[in-house]
């Protein structure tokens, strides 16, 4: 096990630069998660410390040493992809055992090997079976089974859980969790769903253009994200964006997004007059008598929650409630954010404002 | 309106004559080698188109031993053998390389590899031969066996190229992360993944080896290759026809056992070929 440090990472193909200059400390045994919109650079990122992409300028280092240079084989991690990439000529036995045969390992020996990994993932009865012979799930375990019998240093994921239905997700999402609490070992797991990233993550980092946006635990990226594009990213349904205006009065500081004056508490940064975006999750919307009218235009029953689409003048807010309300298109309510659950981002660069 | 039916089968029925007509002109060479084969040369003066009334075997124990057939069949035998071989081995790592690694000018390589698929071998005939001999393979098997392979390998690397590029990438990937060098990924992944592939190829290649006559009568002029010594069964002036039907026979006899062994392979090497593996 090891950690992983990244400095000034870039990765340019030609003149087009998809790495501006990464930075990321990940600690010994943590499970860090790279998310992202398609084309951010995360499995980019993934792939250079894996070594299959080669590095611009920066350095990689895995535990003490820079790996810019090595080939994979040497670098001590195991990965897995997202179309799995099993040998479809070799046996489960065969592709769990195939790394420990090129490292020369002692036949009797991969075969313990590999029968303790089977043993972990479920995967004992399977072992003379060809990857064909196997559902998605299985081939996903046998994946992760020719991962952890090299006992590497380091895990790497790429979007593992893509190409399985949406249940069978949720399952392998807590066996990979509870795999990463059992061995501990080093994992970098990439994926642009942002629920994964947040139900497995120790840290988070969440990449946008090539560029960090924010690094941190998921509810601290969920509580306090650093800008608008996180705000957006991470919460489903996502935070409620609304470009405003600061206004400033004897009764205190609002933003007037349309005909509504949304409160916000005072803090540095809030001179009237500064072009913001108001941000509000969802479940942070409450009904109250003299809130801000509202007009529903859809209502969403998940059964646990309801989410209501809701129009104020001429844009789209979400609302989720846990009560069940006989809401109906058309109907006006009344609504008020809670207070301290206010985001506000400057309209220009995105970023946090106080 | 006539019923779409009736008329599927009255368009399967029209097709059904020339495809016959086809057909026949396959068989029907077929026909005529093994039937005159069986002739002696006098039931076949008399009689060339009927079948055959006195059965004899002794055109295929003459053509075999008295006109060297055996020893031709030996050097096919070799030649064959190891040109297919080469050319598996090359064409298997070329494609490997241009398929799925990096370096510069793969393009260039590819394209030039492409354009030496459309040079016929006519046009090349006098350098080539100009070149075995500087290189003193004349009347070598091994000059030969280069020869084939040097002119079925643009093909051959073609068609490896192809199929290696419908392969996932991440297979390589997994192979080099798992510890694998280069070489261990072509032999541990790459040689047994390109298995419909290599039959495929491994059988048209024993075709065109086997059947050649103008490549093998420039290199091997002493020592002939089978086709050449049918062709040479062949007088000036008169011809022993069921002598050289034997010949045909004999010569043929390998490449539709071949055939009926991996018939299923070919077709399922074929149609692997065709789809993403």
């Amino acid at each position: 096990m090891a950690e992983v440090t990244i400095r000034d990472l870039r990765k340019a193909y030609g003149a087009l630069e998809v790495l501006h200059g990464v930075n990321v400390d990940i600690a010994d045994g943590q499970f860090v998660v790279l998310v992202g919109p398609s084309g951010c650079g995360k499995s980019t990122l993934l792939r250079m410390i894996a070594g299959l992409e080669g590095v611009s300028a920066g350095t990689i280092s895995i535990g003490p040493r820079v790996v810019n240079n090595l080939p994979p084989s040497d670098r001590d991690i195991a990965m897995v992809f997202q179309n799995y990439a099993l040998y479809p000529h070799k046996t489960v036995a065969a592709n769990m055992g195939f790394a420990l045969k090129m490292a020369r390992m002692d036949k009797a020996e991969i075969d313990s090997r590999v029968a303790r990994a089977a043993d972990i993932l479920g995967l004992k009865p399977y072992l003379a079976r060809y990857p064909r012979e196997l559902s998605g799930g299985q081939r996903q375990r046998v994946a992760m089974g020719r991962a952890i019998v090299r006992n590497p240093q380091v895990f790497l994921f790429d979007e593992p859980l893509s190409n399985l239905d949406a249940k069978l997700r949720v399952q392998m999402r807590a066996e990979i969790r509870e795999l990463h609490q059992r061995l501990a070992t080093t994992t970098v797991y990439v994926t642009h769903d942002q629920i994964e990233a947040m139900t497995m993550a120790d840290r988070i980092v969440v990449m946008r253009d090539g560029h960090i946006a924010q690094i941190g635990a998921p509810l601290e990226l969920y509580d306090r994200p650093a800008n608008a594009f996180v705000a957006g990213f991470i919460g489903s349904p996502a935070m409620n964006l609304l470009d405003g205006v600061v206004e400033r009065d004897g009764a205190g500081v609002a933003v007037r997004a349309g005909e509504n004056l949304l409160p916000v508490p005072d803090g540095p940064g809030l001179e009237a007059g500064r072009k913001v975006i108001y941000g509000i999750r969802p479940e942070d919307l409450a009904l109250a008598e003299d809130g801000i009218a509202a007009t529903v235009a859809v209502v969403e029953p998940t059964g646990s929650e309801t989410h209501v689409v809701l129009r104020i003048s001429g844009r789209d807010l979400v609302a989720v409630f846990r009560e069940r309300h006989a809401f109906h298109p058309g109907d006006v309510i009344h609504l008020a954010p809670q207070a301290g659950k206010v985001h506000v981002f400057d309209a220009a660069s995105g970023d946090r404002i106080g | 309106m006539a019923n779409p039916r009736g008329r599927e089968r009255r368009i399967l029925r029209l097709l059904s004559v020339p495809m016959a007509l086809l057909a026949l002109s396959c068989v029907y060479p077929v026909y005529f080698a093994v039937n005159n084969a069986l002739k002696t040369n006098r039931n076949y003066i008399m009689d060339r188109f009927g079948l055959v009334t006195d059965l004899t075997f002794d055109n295929f124990v003459q053509a075999w031993t008295r006109s060297n057939l055996d020893t031709y069949f030996v050097n096919s035998v070799l030649v064959t053998g190891g040109a297919v071989l080469l050319l598996l081995l090359v064409s298997s790592l070329a494609g490997f390389a241009l398929a799925l690694l990096r370096f510069p000018a793969r393009r260039l390589v590819f394209v030039v590899i492409l354009a030496s698929l459309m040079i016929p071998v006519q046009v090349v005939l006098v350098p080539f031969y100009q070149t075995i001999i500087g290189l003193g393979l004349l009347n070598t098997r091994i000059g030969l066996i280069l020869s084939y392979t040097a002119f079925f390998l643009p093909f051959s690397v073609y068609l490896m190229t192809a199929f290696y590029a419908g392969l996932p990438r991440e297979l390589m990937e997994a192979a080099r992360i798992d510890g694998a060098r280069l070489l261990q990924v072509w032999w541990f992944v790459m040689l047994p993944m390109g298995r419909p592939a290599l039959i495929t190829l491994g059988i048209l290649n024993t075709l065109y080896c086997w059947n050649d006559v103008l490549i093998s009568l420039l290199v091997l002029q002493d020592k002939r290759t089978m086709m050449v010594g049918i062709a040479a069964l062949r007088g000036e002036y008169t011809t022993n026809v069921p002598l050289l039907a034997a010949g045909i026979v004999l010569a043929a006899a390998p490449i539709v056992v071949l055939y009926l062994v991996f018939q299923r392979q070919i077709v399922a090497g074929i149609a692997t070929g065709a789809v993403k593996g």
